[in-house]
């Protein structure tokens, strides 16, 4: 078995595997957590709970104006690398190719060369995002070996398809099974660290929402 | 005995000149990527060589690669390598059988005696001491070793001989192992394929003959000039691939427009092979020009890539199963652990209701 | 025949024959290696078109811009091989095509002559011995010098 058959076959069985059971048992262990209810009544004029948690997951993708200043940066850069995530993974038609393969869902693919393009400069995001967080000492107070192992699986890939498809390092198959492998590590640490925020970060946006909501304020 | 005449004595009594020499020595080269001015060194060395004795072993084969090097298209040059090569055994094109056929290559080896070449097709199968090919009461792990311990060099042609091949495709039921893994102590060049192209098999014997030693072989051993370039590399349909335009069945618009066949398969940008370029049956097509996907012939345990029409961006194993059970898994697992929070929350309230 | 006019049609078409990349390159090299023959007559080098990957078009673009020389050989060597001198003394186009038409080998080759056109030694030494055998054999024969 070669390392390309290696990565495609039980290498990544395995991952799929462990992060569709791992999402699932977070995802349904936190949504099934009994609710704390506020039993007061809303303030009049509040929304209705789901709005008002809506609300609050649209308004926080932008910092209020007296952040702004301070994080715009980071915000831009995130939002730099998310896009480019997004477009890459979603985009690229072999991509597409492997989501429809476990999921049975398709969409059209953009050009090859666009999301090399997006790649290359998502790629150069995530180094500056590393770098903010060695640089900037509250963040690196803050910062634990599974917030680094998070950032090293979601660029490993990055840079192991960009090589993959650049030609860069040693031959394609082998590039290619790297490449594999390194999205395998991505989906096996997944649910287990920071980057179920992904899924996460709805619910919690949303239940502060909520709750402020109901008493009257937007936040 | 006198010594053997050499090849431009042999070939012009057949009114072969050296002009011809040189014609087919042009044409390999220019197919082998080597620079124009290597012809004349090729030709000259092909004309003072000697017919190089073979003897071609055949074990867990399906005569398909005599068959590839033996579809003359057109009658024309490459029929030459016959004249180059003097076969003395080969199953398939030899007059004589049963023991008289096996005197023949026992001759052939004495007569030629650390000079000739054996070119072996098909894998040798291992399991239960090997009984699962027999050749004239020979396993044919022992015709090998008998064979090749005289030879000046080893051939493996075509993907069984070269990697195993589809008899040792999961589960191997036989033992079948690639030839190489047989043979110590001579050099061993594989030639693989499924079939290989002829130019391949014959251009690598040409070159040997004519230069006296072994093409440059990659990791893998097989030669460069033939095994240098993935099919992706020089795939005519690469611009498809760049543009995101992939054929996503066989026969839809993409399919008919000549797009990708990525979707549907082809393992072109992992095998390396001279198909695109040097094409089948004289330049005539080859499979991705056809319509279909390349099934990556000439790379190893290419039978156990996840399917022929598994696109190499899908896993190689099937997961319409075991995504459903993991999700339910999940799904049960985190209930689980919401209803012993619930249990540990409602336990609590009852322990605050008791003080 | 008007002995003082330019040979061919190629130059005629030179003008109105658009140069891409790829056949400009190669007339570049032509360009460069006539002009090494001009200085050293023993020059002898080719240009596979073969591993170019022109396609039909860039290839017959090339072919019209070089144009005919006075030299147009056929060879018959199990197949035919063509040598035609392009409108550049020492400049030729050199192909063979298979049984179906299809090309199996194509040079551009920047010699005085083309190695496929000389007659190599062995073989004239083999003719001249043939010959004399068979005049020696012939009734009537005539004194050989």
């Amino acid at each position: 078995m070669t390392l390309l058959d290696f990565a495609r076959g039980p290498a990544l069985q395995f991952a799929i595997i462990v992060f569709v059971f791992g999402v699932l048992w977070r995802l349904v262990g936190v949504l099934l957590l009994p609710r704390i209810g506020d039993r007061s009544p809303p303030r009049e004029g509040a929304p209705a709970t789901w709005l008002g948690a809506a609300r609050t997951v649209v308004r926080r993708m932008w910092p209020r104006r007296e952040f702004i200043e301070r994080t715009l940066y980071p915000t831009l850069n995130s939002y730099v690398f998310h896009v480019g995530l997004a477009l890459v993974v979603f985009g690229l038609a072999p991509h597409i190719v492997f989501i429809r393969d476990w999921t049975g869902l398709s969409w059209p693919a953009l050009p090859s060369d666009l999301v090399l393009a997006i790649g290359v400069v998502t790629l150069v995001s995530l180094v500056a995002v590393l770098v903010r967080r060695l640089v900037h000492p509250v963040l690196r107070l803050l910062s634990h070996a599974g917030d680094y192992l998070s950032w090293l699986v979601t660029a490993l890939p990055v840079a192991t398809g960009l090589a993959t498809t650049m030609d860069f390092g040693p031959r394609y198959e082998t590039m290619l099974a790297l490449h594999v492998l390194s999205i395998a590590a991505l989906l096996i640490w997944f649910p287990f660290g920071k980057l179920m925020h992904a899924f996460f970060f709805v619910l919690s946006r949303g239940a502060t929402g909520a709750r402020f909501s109901h008493r009257g304020v937007e936040v | 005995m006198t010594e053997p005449k050499l090849l431009g004595e042999v070939l012009r009594e057949r009114g072969v000149s050296r002009r011809a020499f040189l014609m087919y020595a042009s044409c390999m080269s220019s197919l082998m990527a080597l620079p124009p001015s290597a012809a004349a060194a090729m030709a000259e060395g092909l004309a003072k060589a000697r017919r190089q004795s073979v003897i071609w072993l055949s074990f867990q084969e399906c005569t398909g690669c005599i068959e590839s090097l033996t579809r003359s298209f057109s009658p024309s040059l490459e029929d030459l390598i016959f004249d180059f090569i003097s076969l003395d055994y080969q199953h398939a094109l030899q007059a004589a059988s049963g023991e008289a056929a096996e005197d023949a290559r026992r001759h052939a080896m004495r007569d030629n005696k650390g000079k000739y070449i054996v070119v072996v097709d098909g894998s040798v199968p291992m399991g239960d001491g090997g009984v699962y090919s027999t050749i004239a009461g020979q396993t044919n792990q022992q015709m090998l070793a008998e064979t090749v311990a005289d030879a000046a060099a080893v051939v493996a042609v075509g993907t069984c001989a070269a990697f195993g091949g589809l008899p040792q495709a999961q589960p191997n039921p036989t033992g079948a192992v690639p030839i190489e893994q047989l043979v110590a102590g001579k050099p061993v060049i594989n030639i693989p394929g499924c079939p290989p192209l002829p130019q391949a098999m014959a251009g690598t014997i040409t070159q040997i003959l004519a230069f006296g030693k072994l093409p440059e072989l990659d990791a893998l051993k097989r030669p460069r000039a033939f095994f240098g370039e993935s099919i992706h590399d020089r795939c005519y349909r690469r611009p498809f691939y760049k543009r995101g335009q992939f054929a996503k069945s066989f026969d839809d618009e993409g399919a008919r427009k000549g797009w990708c066949l990525y979707e549907l398969g082809c393992k072109g940008p992992v095998t390396y092979n001279s198909c695109a370029t040097t094409k089948w049956n004289g330049g005539v097509s080859f499979p991705i020009q056809s319509g279909h996907g390349c099934i990556g012939c000439s790379e190893p345990g290419f039978w156990d890539m996840g399917g022929l029409y598994r696109p190499l961006a899908s896993s190689a194993r099937p997961l319409q199963r075991v995504v459903p059970i993991a999700a339910a898994a999940g799904v049960a697992v985190g209930a689980g652990t919401a209803l012993l929070a619930r249990k540990r929350l409602a336990g609590a309230s009852q322990q605050g209701d008791k003080t | 025949m008007d002995l003082l006019s330019h040979p061919g049609d190629g130059t005629a078409d030179a003008a109105d024959t658009p140069l891409d990349g790829a056949v400009a390159a190669v007339l570049r090299e032509v360009a460069a290696m006539l002009q090494r023959l001009a200085r050293d007559p023993a020059f002898d080098d080719a240009i596979d078109l073969m591993s170019l990957q022109l396609d039909d078009d860039a290839r017959a673009r090339l072919r019209r811009r070089l144009g005919r020389g006075e030299v147009d050989a056929t060879l018959d060597l199990g197949g035919c091989t063509r040598i035609r001198e392009t409108a550049y003394a020492g400049a030729w186009w050199v192909w063979r095509d298979d049984a179906d038409e299809r090309t199996q080998f194509e040079q551009i080759v920047v010699a005085r002559v083309p190695a496929l056109l000389r007659t190599h030694p062995e073989d004239v030494a083999a003719a001249a011995r043939r010959l004399a055998v068979e005049l020696d054999a012939a009734p009537g024969r005539t004194e050989t010098p």
